[in-house]
């Protein structure tokens, strides 16, 4: 794929998110301006980037949603939920639509008609017509109160004294930047001129190009210096001074905690060189800055791909060019332009739009022996439409994948490290040399110690919070519950737990499970609400808490609640319980049996107050991921679902043992003892082995019968026998061999092995094998499957 | 004339405008080891601080001028002001 | 002396723009429209500054300003238009053929002087 598209197809996802989090949001909080910014915003950038591509439908309908949000943005229009539910729809098609080009490279033939619709009612409220994008924006903005990035061109101490003042003062400064265009002295412009008319200068900055042209090749015309200025002047006069430069300037009016903000935060200067260089973060007429990010990413594309005539990327390209070339007011032809005539062209128009100084970047490509980071060139062409407010610390994205390459690699190195043991004993006893031996084991303990902290720091980075699993469920509850006319008030609490983003990824089906049951089962209309005393409005809770090693999710709702009664006949009459079970069956042990498989199916919905539909599924992918999930009830109340999951499922402490000659894992923490019992001290009570231990009677059950493998203990020989705990019952693991305890890298079952559910993982043993780690609950059923 | 150009030596002289740049510019190219007296100068055309930041002529007297002193020597004599920096220099 | 040359079709404007010009020591030049104007620039005169009206017979503002930038010595004389309150995508034009900024009319002293020093060095 194109790596312009792939970077667009990356971005996208989450503007989409940030959109919809944003109308979600404002529907709460309607005409919030900061609100309305952020989601005004991202559907610009949104469209900003879509023009790059032949998706004309794209860009027509998020230009559409653009104008609905500038209109509310500017005031001229209160967002009502009509709007809203036009505004998701608008970007749920967007998603869709993407997710056929991630695949197609291409729109579904159907986007037209799809988006035609939709058009229509964004405009409707802006009177129908289509309005195009003349460039009369605003020049500058009153309160921007985020640092802008070139700020750091002023120097720290100045900013950090003057951050003081003007806290004492509980006062503002406005700061310019002032980006002259390369041929801005044929209109006989002087910038120094104008900059030292600025009333009240307080701070001058002279930005110089990164790298001048050598004097032979220097054009004294070409204007290459800009301005960053702080003054205390009002705005009025500084948009005046500025009038008639105003798509050169960028104003913002800042207090003392924006500058503290931006101090705080580091940007770094060389990635500003090289923001300045690809793109330029003014405002200046909307058009022309996106006609400007168009010719820098498409240059940047051509400086990438080896594009040649009649391609497609050429082609987009070339329209892209094209487009810009058209909101800049100077049309070419460019039918049938090759790769350099492209280049050209589009130096051509970046000088006339507002160049950035000449040379500078193709510099930024060669400068590696200059102290430009490499992540920070790689950084530049993504940041295409930054309106150049990023505050705080600097955010690498990086593919998940590598991510999880790097904590295989870090297993290996356990791996191997735990190899230097097996030397350390070799060296003693082959070689004779405790000396040796101690010296490896010491090299190894230090080891160990980087070994430990670097798994913990990849751990780390693999943590997410909450909230990205939380993320979907406004929208979900949102949707939900005005299809079944229900008013429910979603409460979200703890996003910010962390936990592996492999826990996170697996928590999304059961949480989406059981929010939907509590919204289509659990909670009333609001009639019925009212007649039973409660507020109309129903109450659903997403709460997430740390639990040492654990995390706890609970959902919980303020609905009709479970009736342990009709739970605990269901289950008699599903014959899940016995009749005496139905008698003695405490009601909080009935409420769980909606956990039971085969408990609910989905025609028994409505009988049961709801509760039930596929539980068992929710049950079995946490405990798959070695959670628990618990349920209480009080009927008439509400339900509490409690779900505890492991922090991370990265590293797992499994008991490897054998039995034909195959290595097996059990997960350590299920691990009672081992034991070994002479053979004629083995019992069988009702055709099931037993082992007496401490007077307690525990069932054995053979592995190897279990998984179908060839072997038999040797007769007279003493039985290995594993005790492991599951469910709260001991039961014994009949095995040829123990081996020792590892740490393991456990990685889901693929392939093949994908639908063994005895199985609950793969990890790489030091020795290249792979260990099957055992999913004891199934290889249990499975054992009395056999019997 | 506001410039005065002799063979290593310059004085700008009032208000260099646009029409001079050129021709500053061209002896700052040639010039073996420019000297510039700022002294008498009351305003450099962008295009002229531009030259001369980029040949770096010595700068033999400062501006009386109060903006060019303030804020432009430091520029141009080195001991760049704090508040001025180069593309290329780390933060 | 600075020299301001004054491009417009109404003579109450030339006028009022060169009484207020000479009271404050510019010498002024005079034009009726574009094409006059131009006559003139390519027979020697050497404005500062040039200030022109956008709507004019025969030639407009605008074709003047673009043709006057290629006028020997011209290449970076400020060019001011005059523009009415309404005339916002004019100026956008006069500013891509090469005109510096502009007024908009009506045009009092204070403003004319203060513009000019805005825009011409030294003035």
């Amino acid at each position: 794929m194109n790596p312009l598209l792939a970077q667009f197809l990356a971005e996208a996802n989450d503007l989409l998110a940030q959109v919809d989090e944003g109308l979600l949001q404002l529907e709460r909080v309607p005409g919030d301006p900061e609100l309305v910014n952020e989601v005004f915003r991202a559907a610009h950038t949104f469209k900003g980037s879509s023009g790059l591509f032949d998706f004309p439908e794209l860009t027509r309908l998020t230009h559409a949603a653009e104008d609905l949000l500038d209109q509310v943005r500017s005031g001229r229009l209160a967002l009502d939920s009509g709007m809203t539910d036009d505004l998701l729809a608008a970007f749920d098609l967007i998603r869709g639509w993407l997710a056929h080009v991630t695949t197609h490279e291409r729109l579904p033939a159907s986007a037209g008609t799809d988006a035609a619709g939709l058009i229509t009612r964004l405009r409707a409220p802006l009177g129908g017509e289509a309005v195009t994008a003349v460039a009369t924006t605003a020049t500058s903005t009153a309160t921007i109160d985020v640092a802008p990035e070139w700020l750091a061109w002023l120097d720290a101490e100045w900013l950090t004294e003057t951050a003081g003042w003007l806290a004492t003062t509980s006062s503002t400064m406005r700061f310019v930047r002032y980006f002259p265009d390369s041929d801005c002295f044929f209109r006989a412009e002087d910038p120094l001129h104008l900059v030292r008319q600025v009333p009240a200068l307080e701070r001058l900055g002279v930005v110089q190009p990164r790298v001048w042209p050598g004097p032979d090749d220097y054009d004294e015309y070409v204007c290459l210096l800009s301005f960053i200025l702080a003054t205390r002047a009002s705005l009025g006069e500084l948009e005046y001074l500025f009038r008639y430069v105003p798509d050169q300037v960028q104003i913002v009016e800042l207090d003392s905690d924006a500058i503290t903000r931006h101090l705080s935060g580091e940007p770094p200067l060389q990635v500003e060189a090289a923001v300045t260089a690809a793109v330029m973060p003014m405002i200046d007429s909307d058009l022309a800055a996106d006609a400007r990010a168009l010719l820098h990413a498409a240059q940047s594309s051509l400086a990438v791909d080896d594009v040649v005539a009649g391609d497609t990327r050429l082609r987009s390209v070339v329209h892209a060019v094209a487009s810009a070339a058209r909101a800049l007011g100077v049309p070419v032809n460019l039918t049938g332009a090759d790769r350099a005539t492209l280049l050209a062209e589009i130096d051509r128009l970046l000088g006339a739009a507002a160049p950035a100084p000449a040379g500078v970047a193709e510099d930024l490509s060669t400068a590696v022996a200059a102290p430009v980071p490499a992540a920070a060139v790689a950084d530049a062409p993504g940041r295409a439409d930054d309106p150049g407010g990023q505050v705080g610390t600097r955010v690498l994205k990086v593919d998940q994948e590598k991510v999880d390459r790097l904590m295989e690699l870090v297993g290996e190195l356990n791996v191997a490290k735990n190899g230097l043991t097996f030397l350390a004993d070799a060296a003693e006893e082959e070689f004779g040399s405790r000396v040796l031996s101690r010296r490896i084991k010491d090299q190894y303990a230090g080891m160990h110690r980087i070994a430990e902290e670097l798994q913990a720091a990849v751990m780390d980075v693999r943590m997410l919070p909450l909230s990205v699993a939380f993320g979907r469920f406004p929208r979900l509850v949102r949707d939900l519950s005005r299809r079944l006319g229900k008013t429910i008030e979603l409460v979200t609490e703890g996003e910010d737990t962390m936990a592996d983003k492999d826990v996170i990824e697996a928590l999304g089906d059961p949480l989406v499970h059981l929010v939907r049951n509590s919204l289509d089962h659990g909670i009333e209309p609001s009639d019925e609400r009212i007649a039973a005393g409660k507020p109309p409005a129903a109450r659903l809770t997403l709460a997430a808490v740390a639990d040492g090693d654990a995390v706890i999710v609970e959902v919980s709702d303020d609905g009709r609640g479970v009736d342990p009664e009709r739970v605990k006949r269901k289950a008699y009459e599903k014959g899940l319980i016995s009749e005496e079970e139905l008698e003695t069956l405490s009601e909080s042990d009935a409420v769980n049996l909606v956990f039971r498989a085969g408990f609910s199916t989905a025609d028994q919905v409505s009988d049961l107050s709801g509760r039930g539909v596929g539980m068992d599924a929710v049950r079995a992918s946490v405990e798959k991921l070695g959670g628990s999930v618990t349920m209480r009830s009080k009927l008439g109340q509400g339900t509490f679902t409690r779900l505890r999951l492991p922090l991370s499922m990265a590293v797992t402490q499994v008991m490897v043992v054998s039995v034909a000659g195959q290595r097996f894992g059990i997960p350590v923490d299920l691990v009672v003892e081992t034991v070994r019992v002479p053979a004629g001290e083995m019992g069988r009570v009702l055709h099931q082995d037993v082992v007496m231990m401490r007077g307690e009677v525990v069932p054995v059950i053979d592995l190897a019968r279990a998984l179908d493998m060839p072997w038999a203990p040797t007769p007279g020989e003493d039985r290995r026998i594993l005790v492991v705990s599951v469910n709260s019952q001991r039961i014994g693991l009949l095995v040829e061999q123990f081996h020792r305890e590892v740490d393991v890298i456990l990685k889901p079952m693929e392939g093949l092995l994908a639908y063994a559910d005895e199985f609950s993982g793969t990890a790489l043993l030091g020795d290249g094998l792979v260990l099957l780690v055992l999913n004891m609950k199934e290889v249990l059923g499975l054992a009395a499957r056999v019997a | 004339m506001p410039l005065e150009l002799h063979e290593e030596t310059a004085n700008l002289v009032g208000v260099v405008t646009v029409d001079e740049v050129e021709q500053l510019t061209g002896w700052l190219r040639t010039a073996r080891r420019p000297k510039v007296s700022l002294r008498r100068c009351n305003h450099l055309h962008t295009g002229a601080l531009q030259a001369l930041l980029l040949f770096k002529p010595k700068i033999s007297s400062a501006p009386n001028d109060a903006f060019l002193a303030t804020q432009v020597l430091p520029l141009l004599t080195g001991s760049s002001g704090p508040a001025n920096k180069q593309g290329s220099d780390p933060p | 002396m600075t020299t301001v040359m004054l491009v417009d079709d109404s003579a109450t404007m030339l006028m009022s723009l060169k009484s207020i010009l000479t009271k404050a020591g510019y010498a002024v030049e005079t034009a009726g429209h574009g094409k006059e104007a131009l006559d003139k620039l390519g027979k020697g005169v050497k404005p500062n500054l040039i200030i022109s009206d956008v709507n004019m017979p025969q030639m407009d503002g605008i074709t003047f300003a673009r043709e006057a930038r290629k006028a020997p010595g011209m290449r970076f004389t400020p060019i001011l238009m005059l523009t009415t309150e309404s005339e916002q995508t004019k100026r956008a034009e006069a500013k891509a053929a090469g005109a510096t900024g502009w007024l908009v009319k009506p045009v009092g002293p204070d403003q004319l002087l203060g513009v000019i020093k805005q825009v011409l060095p030294g003035a």
